[in-house]
């Protein structure tokens, strides 16, 4: 991992005004994502987690401070450079996973034997190579998200950004899809900063997580995960494991209920 | 957010009827043609204090509430026999959709050729329109009552006078409501309309021979009278229904 | 299939007959053999008015659909926009819509162009508040999704927005096209010098009731055509909702 950050984040802030009068959002948030690295957020509900996402992705403009990605500070989305993976998959159901793929590569121009050469490699990296001409709607809520992390990849971003994206699946999609994710981003190095409400997700699939917390929108803590890679499931059920949980959870006071269940689970 | 929402709507409209005014004042707008604003409110004033034309609001309004005195006890009665009859409900579905998609209105000739040109068919013509679209909502008002709610009251005793009131009448009321408002825009239609083709009285009449003879300050003062008064009333029938939806919710 | 031939057949005999026989006044029920020498006699001003009349129609639902689809995309936009005009569109759709047809003839004549402002008119609204609704549904995520992709403006409600918008949009085009043809016949009826409203209209008042009934189904034909085509859209269009629909994926 090389020591130049592919995210910086300096002293942002953001406020909202709302019919209760004005909400501060994220206070002073600062960090740093080096490049190649994966990076989860977690914290509770109002923590400012999704709107730091959306600034970092340039949907959303902040009300100070600084963002840059790559080196160049964010004004605004930057297709290409930085790719976004919402919760719902967010596909066209009217079009093909392979039409999905396909559309930001259209739209950002790209000539097309390389939109097709892309598509086609991300849809085989995901493993949905057979199921390139399927419709949203035959598809199952892990393919679905699959297609749009294929989608995301296509696009050959520099970073990937994901706004809880296994939110929607079950518990065992969940643990599958993780699994996923991590060969993805070993085969592709990209460096990528996710958004999850699972503590074990997050410290299964990071080298950093970072927490937040609400009332003000601020960072808590980042937590280096110093277990070794390639991680697989067991090692959710080893003591280091519990350790890093039980601080985290800690700092954050989460329901002991939601986490419970993923760290009693049997180790497959 | 509310208040901003009105604020724009009372922009837009004060924007519509300046650009009304001035249209004439300011604009190549020939007044004869297309009135101002002021204009027509003026000539509207004149006409409410006319006998000609209150007698001829008069016979419209007689016409168009005789429409729905007969015709929307006919429709709830026929909805509540249908739609309580899932198998004859079943079999009417089809039939039913496929009249009520061809437009009444352009069905008038066949009326006069029934019925002449005299009050009856004004007044049948107007019960046509309330029956169809009142009959299918009430259907739909009764399929709407919950089935659990009806069994659930049953296993407690209650008697099926008590059923139809506390139950049946609540669930189905905004939608019944919905259906009367709808049943009422679409009489007053069909009288107009009937007034406007063949008739020697009422508003229809007027609007048509004011058209005619070119008199668009009369023509725009009753579209105005007319568009104000429906619109007041749909927002009213609305308010009511929200109501009792709210109500519906709450007390079942 | 036989069956159904052959009840239509045994309705026309009896209707014939009951009319032959004069169990029903002639001039209020015209017989099948009415309706037919009524189309032998004036068989072609009858096809030229028909004619007239679908194109009208056909001209006032494209305009009526390209605006209507625009202001709907507009009023739709944004929770604000909805909030504030989708109120005004409905109120105005209270309106009786016939009020408007004699300050048209006023303004545009007694020629096909005052029915087709009518009929643009009559389904403008439908059409509009459909839209809207139909817009405002979608998930705020499909618009952030295209800005983060790069789409411009345009390209984000044509390509993204539109397509979720068009059952929404096609179930407007219904009421609509039924007001739009309502309206053209209507108002031909009322005003006119030709078109199948003002034919009817003319042999009323004649009494030949075998070409007014003529023009009515010639009238009801326009109305089966217009909801034929839409269904076809709808079919065409709406395809991956019905899938969507039928289909439930598993978990």
């Amino acid at each position: 991992m090389t020591t130049a950050a592919a995210i910086e984040v300096r002293s942002l802030s953001k406020d909202y005004a709302s019919s209760a009068g004005p909400v501060q959002a994220l206070k002073k948030i600062d960090f740093d994502v080096p490049e190649g690295a994966f990076v989860s957020i977690v914290g509770p509900s109002g923590c400012g987690k999704s709107t730091l996402l959306q600034i970092l992705a340039g949907l959303l403009s902040s009300s100070s401070g600084q963002v840059s990605v790559g080196g160049t500070a964010v004004t605004g989305p930057a297709p290409g450079k930085i790719s976004f993976v919402f919760q719902d998959a967010t596909l066209m159901p009217w079009k093909t996973a392979m039409d999905n793929v396909l559309f930001p590569l259209e739209i950002q121009r790209i000539p097309e034997r390389e939109r097709i050469r892309r598509a086609a490699h991300y849809l085989r990296l995901v493993g949905l190579e057979n199921a390139a001409q399927c419709f949203p709607h035959q598809l199952s809520g892990g393919m679905k998200q699959r297609v749009s992390i294929a989608r995301g990849l296509a696009q050959e971003p520099q970073i990937i950004l994901m706004d809880e994206p296994f939110g929607a699946l079950d518990e065992q999609n969940r643990i599958k899809m993780g699994h996923e994710l991590l060969r993805i981003w070993e085969a592709t190095g990209k460096t990528i900063l996710l958004i999850t409400h699972s503590l074990t997700e997050a410290i299964f699939l990071s080298d950093t997580v970072i927490v937040m917390a609400p009332h003000p929108g601020r960072i808590l803590e980042q937590v280096d995960i110093d277990l070794p890679r390639p991680r697989t499931y067991d090692v959710i059920g080893s003591p280091a494991f519990g350790s890093i949980r039980n601080h985290l959870w800690r700092m954050i006071e989460i329901e002991p209920a939601e986490d419970e269940a993923m760290s009693t689970a049997p180790a497959l | 957010m509310r208040f901003r929402v009105h604020a724009v709507q009372a922009i837009f409209l004060a924007c519509f009827l300046a650009v009304w005014e001035l249209a004439t004042r300011v604009g190549n707008v020939d007044p004869d043609v297309l009135p101002a604003f002021s204009t027509v409110l003026r000539t509207l004033a004149d006409l409410v204090r006319t006998d000609a034309f209150l007698s001829n609001t008069a016979v419209t309004t007689t016409r168009v509430l005789l429409a729905f005195i007969i015709g929307a006890p006919l429709a709830i009665l026929a909805g509540f026999y249908v739609g309580e009859r899932t198998a004859l409900n079943a079999r009417l579905a089809q039939p039913l959709n496929v009249l009520v998609a061809v437009p009444q209105s352009m069905l008038l000739p066949m009326f006069i050729l029934i019925f002449g040109v005299g009050n009856v068919q004004k007044v049948v013509f107007g019960i046509t329109h309330i029956f169809f679209v009142l009959m299918l909502t009430t259907i739909a008002a009764v399929q709407s009552v919950p089935v659990n709610l009806v069994v659930a009251a049953r296993s407690f005793g209650a008697t099926s006078t008590e059923i139809y009131r506390r139950i049946y009448l609540i669930a189905m009321l905004p939608l019944l409501v919905s259906g009367l408002r709808l049943a009422i825009i679409f009489d007053v239609i069909g009288i107009l309309l009937a007034e406007m083709y063949a008739s020697q009285s009422g508003i229809g009449f007027l609007m048509m021979r004011w058209g005619e003879d070119y008199r668009m300050k009369e023509l725009m003062a009753a579209v105005l009278l007319i568009s104000v008064a429906t619109i007041a009333f749909n927002e009213i029938m609305r308010m009511w229904e929200t109501r009792l939806s709210a109500h519906a919710r709450t007390s079942t | 299939m036989m069956r159904k031939l052959l009840a239509a057949l045994a309705i026309l005999v009896v209707w014939e007959g009951v009319v032959r026989l004069g169990l029903v006044n002639p001039i209020i029920l015209a017989s099948p053999s009415g309706i037919g020498s009524a189309l032998v006699t004036d068989g072609v001003p009858f096809l030229h008015a028909f004619r007239i009349t679908v194109t009208s129609i056909a001209i006032a639902l494209l305009a009526s659909l390209s605006i209507g689809v625009g202001i709907g995309l507009i009023v739709g936009a944004t929770a604000f926009s909805y909030a504030a005009f989708g109120p005004i569109l409905s109120s105005l759709f209270a309106i009786p819509l016939i009020v408007w047809y004699p300050m048209l003839v006023v303004w545009a004549g007694i020629g096909p162009e005052s029915k087709i402002l009518f009929a643009i008119i009559s389904s403008l609204i439908p059409v509009a508040l459909n839209t809207a609704a139909g817009v405002r549904q979608i998930d705020v995520r499909y618009e952030q999704f295209g800005r983060s992709v790069g789409a411009a403006t345009r390209t984000i409600y044509l390509r993204i927005l539109l397509p979720f918008a068009l059952p929404s949009i096609l179930a407007g085009l219904r009421i609509g096209t039924a007001l739009a043809v309502a309206g053209v016949i209507v108002g031909e009826m009322l005003t006119s010098t030709d078109g199948i409203g003002f034919w009817i209209s003319y042999h009323r008042t004649v009494y030949n009731t075998g070409h007014v009934y003529l023009g009515m189904l010639l009238a009801i034909a326009c109305v089966l055509i217009a909801n034929a085509v839409l269904s076809h859209l709808e079919r065409h269009f709406g395809a991956w909702r019905l899938d969507e629909l039928a289909n439930i994926a598993p978990a």
